[in-house]
């Protein structure tokens, strides 16, 4: 295999769709994405569309944090425990 | 444990604790039973402190401890709800309904936190597990794996899987309430 960017179909581009966002792939793959993403519409309008879902998705799942109780709790059990010291 | 051993359990491994929690949460599908898990995987972690290598992946590691305290102590304490079918799914479907009305997914905006956990929460157990840590806990493919213990190709055909079927889940639940019209019924 080459080590410099080949172009790519829509079909290859969307096999690699997820890959290339989360920054899975090798520069020259990403590379291949990105040019191929330029030049066809449909595929960059997939793609913005998948973007936009996980950006959404990471926004909607991560303000949950671990109760204040539990943390005193496991702090208490851990490193604070006096038996342990 | 030393002084030394403990601080450095307390700077690496206790900022994982959200982390820990929000996986204990999804995995266990309860509020109790997720404080629980979190405490003994903490717990455990910190007996075995000594063998954690300093400056690898604690939060990769703390996960591992996590996985396996579920499947061998809580799993058949998970209430089995209403799971959807992955196995049909294989192209990108909500998109091409969407594209002419809305290509942006702007209808997504219109969903709640309580939404999007709740669809998560019907995705079958492993689909659910790879789609936690990679989108919400941001991990990478082969941390993934390794957790997962599966191949990579498997991490991705699962993560695909599981992530149009949660799009197909909020899509459908967005039409039923209205935030979206279906595509033949779109002006």
């Amino acid at each position: 295999m080459t080590d410099s960017p080949q172009a790519i179909d829509c079909q290859e581009a969307l096999e690699r769709l997820y890959d290339y966002l989360d920054g899975e792939l090798t520069a020259v793959r990403t590379e291949e994405v990105r040019e191929h993403l330029k030049s066809c519409a449909p595929c960059m309008a997939l793609s913005s569309f998948e973007s936009a879902f996980l950006r959404f998705l990471e926004a909607r799942t991560r303000a949950q944090s671990a109760p204040e109780e539990l943390k005193r709790r496991i702090l208490q059990n851990t490193v604070f425990d006096a038996r342990d010291r | 444990m030393s002084d030394a051993k403990k601080l450095s359990f307390e700077e690496e491994a206790l900022p994982h604790l959200d982390a820990v929690y929000r996986v204990a949460l999804r995995l266990s599908g309860n509020e109790a039973h997720a404080q629980d898990l979190a405490q003994e995987t903490m717990l455990k972690a910190y007996r075995s402190w000594s063998q954690y290598r300093e400056g690898t992946n604690a939060r990769a590691w703390l996960l591992t401890i996590l996985r396996n305290t579920f499947i061998n102590e809580y799993r058949r304490m998970r209430r089995a709800g209403p799971t959807v079918d992955v196995t049909e799914i294989e192209a990108f479907t909500v998109f091409h309904d969407v594209q002419d009305t809305d290509p942006e997914g702007t209808f997504f905006d219109q969903l709640v936190d309580e939404d999007v956990l709740r669809a998560i929460d019907t995705l079958p157990d492993e689909f659910r597990e790879t789609l936690m840590l990679s989108d919400i806990e941001g991990l990478p493919y082969a941390e993934i794996a390794s957790i997962t213990e599966v191949p990579v190709g498997t991490v991705k055909s699962r993560l695909f899987r599981a992530r149009q079927a949660l799009q197909k889940q909020l899509y459908d639940y967005a039409i039923e309430m209205g935030y979206i019209q279906k595509p033949e019924l779109a002006e």
